[in-house]
């Protein structure tokens, strides 16, 4: 019976060493390898190749510089962003932000979506453009005339994202639910400069972002 | 006492206490039918020269192992249906007068309060809104107005023993007392999608100094 056990115990060992390995909860280390991992996470509401779905609220995030979207993780992460109740698709993204918990997590993600191709969705809304480059002078100053964006003023690129989500920011922006946190400095230099735009002015300006792409 | 079970509502206890008579009803059962069993294992355990019966469970000696046990138990669950309707009602059918209200919105992934301003009065212009974050003061009575903006959620306040669903499209009305002043969770125990894990509160209860000025400095802030 004795000599029975022992050979189960040389049969299971083995396999209980695999599955200890198996379970080893150690993150690959910080870079793409774990951004990959991470983007899991992501993949249900912005699509596996981060194209977004509009039918959720969740824009295209491919090919956003790595600074931007670290930026906008960490805005999520200290209630930034996210935390209006106003703001439901940011509502949904800011506990996905916040489980980023671990040490380079944050970047290792963020380097995983911006090594990913700019998906340069399809217009969805009926700005014109015409009216639009008028308001746009003010943006260029920030995001640049080819509407690339700016790192040293914290603007994004905004040719490439979805019209509905940049409309949807302008409205969070002007209402407060976004750019109003005392802390959020660069957020609320963007702000100000959307409290004079109207609904229709808006979608003219977007109208005419789409146009530089 | 950890602080697992702070019983922090007024109704804590009933609750607490229904769970634990349940459990000493059950277990004494639990306890006397495998003590039986095993009993009646030993005792009549294979023995040389004798083979075994069939027994029919017709006879009144047999019979009764099961009739009496039952009848107990039919004693036992009277006092655990009164006990239950008793709390029930307490907690989900009667609604004391209120000393304020709030709103409660659950939505993926993260819980909206909207709490009365300075006049005490729920959808006026001095409301004040938070997310992840509800304010209350010590010893008052509230009404929450419990709504969802997607899916089903159930707000969810341990150490209130509170949980009730959030269902699309319904305002369903409850009430709670908090008895003790701190800083606990609020979670959602109903699986909303990929973020409901995540989806976690603080509520603040507080005494009437520091609630009121949390009014006021909250006001302000909101203050457009």
């Amino acid at each position: 019976m004795m000599q029975g056990g022992n050979r189960w115990m040389r049969a299971l060992l083995p396999a209980a060493m695999v599955a200890f390995a198996a379970c080893d909860a150690t993150p690959p280390p910080a870079g793409m390898e774990r951004g990959a991992e991470l983007f899991e996470t992501c993949v249900p509401c912005h699509g596996a190749t981060g194209q977004g779905d509009a039918d959720i609220a969740a824009p295209a995030i491919a090919g956003l510089p790595q600074w931007y979207v670290q930026e906008q993780l960490m805005g999520f992460q200290a209630g930034f962003r996210g935390k209006h109740a106003d703001d439901l698709p940011g509502l949904r993204m800011r506990p996905m932000a916040v489980s980023l918990n671990r040490d380079g997590d944050i970047e290792s993600v963020s380097e995983y979506v911006a090594s990913l191709e700019a998906t340069y969705p399809a217009s969805t809304l009926h700005g014109n453009a015409g009216r639009g480059a008028d308001s746009y002078v003010v943006c260029v100053t920030c995001h640049g005339e080819d509407g690339l964006g700016n790192p040293d003023l914290h603007a994004p690129p905004i040719v490439q994202m979805h019209d509905w989500y940049l409309l949807n920011q302008l409205r969070n922006f002007k209402s407060g639910a976004r750019g109003a946190h005392p802390e959020d400095v660069w957020g609320g230099t963007m702000r100000v400069n959307t409290l004079v735009l109207d609904d229709q002015a808006m979608q003219d300006v977007i109208a005419y972002v789409q146009t530089l792409r | 006492m950890t602080p697992d079970l702070i019983q922090g509502s007024t109704y804590a206890a009933d609750i607490d206490n229904l769970i634990l008579g349940i459990g000493i009803l059950v277990g004494v059962w639990f306890l006397a039918a495998e003590g039986i069993f095993f009993w009646l294992i030993w005792k009549f355990r294979a023995k040389p020269d004798q083979k075994s019966e069939y027994l029919t469970g017709k006879e009144k000696h047999v019979k009764r192992w099961i009739t009496i046990p039952h009848a107990l138990v039919l004693v036992c669950d009277v006092f655990i249906v009164v006990g239950a309707v008793n709390v029930w009602f307490n907690v989900k059918q009667r609604l004391p007068e209120p000393d304020s209200e709030i709103r409660v919105i659950g939505q993926q992934w993260a819980w909206t309060f909207q709490h009365p301003g300075a006049d005490n009065e729920l959808d006026t212009a001095d409301d004040i809104f938070t997310v992840d974050e509800l304010h209350v003061e010590v010893d008052k009575v509230y009404h929450f107005r419990l709504e969802s903006r997607d899916v089903l959620h159930s707000f969810s306040v341990p150490v209130w023993r509170i949980k009730q669903d959030a269902i699309p499209g319904r305002s369903i009305t409850g009430w709670f007392e908090p008895t003790v002043a701190g800083e606990f969770d609020v979670q959602c125990t109903e699986i909303c999608g990929i973020g409901h894990g995540v989806m976690a509160a603080r509520v603040s209860v507080e005494d009437a100094n520091t609630h009121a000025q949390w009014i006021s400095t909250a006001s302000s802030a909101t203050t457009p």
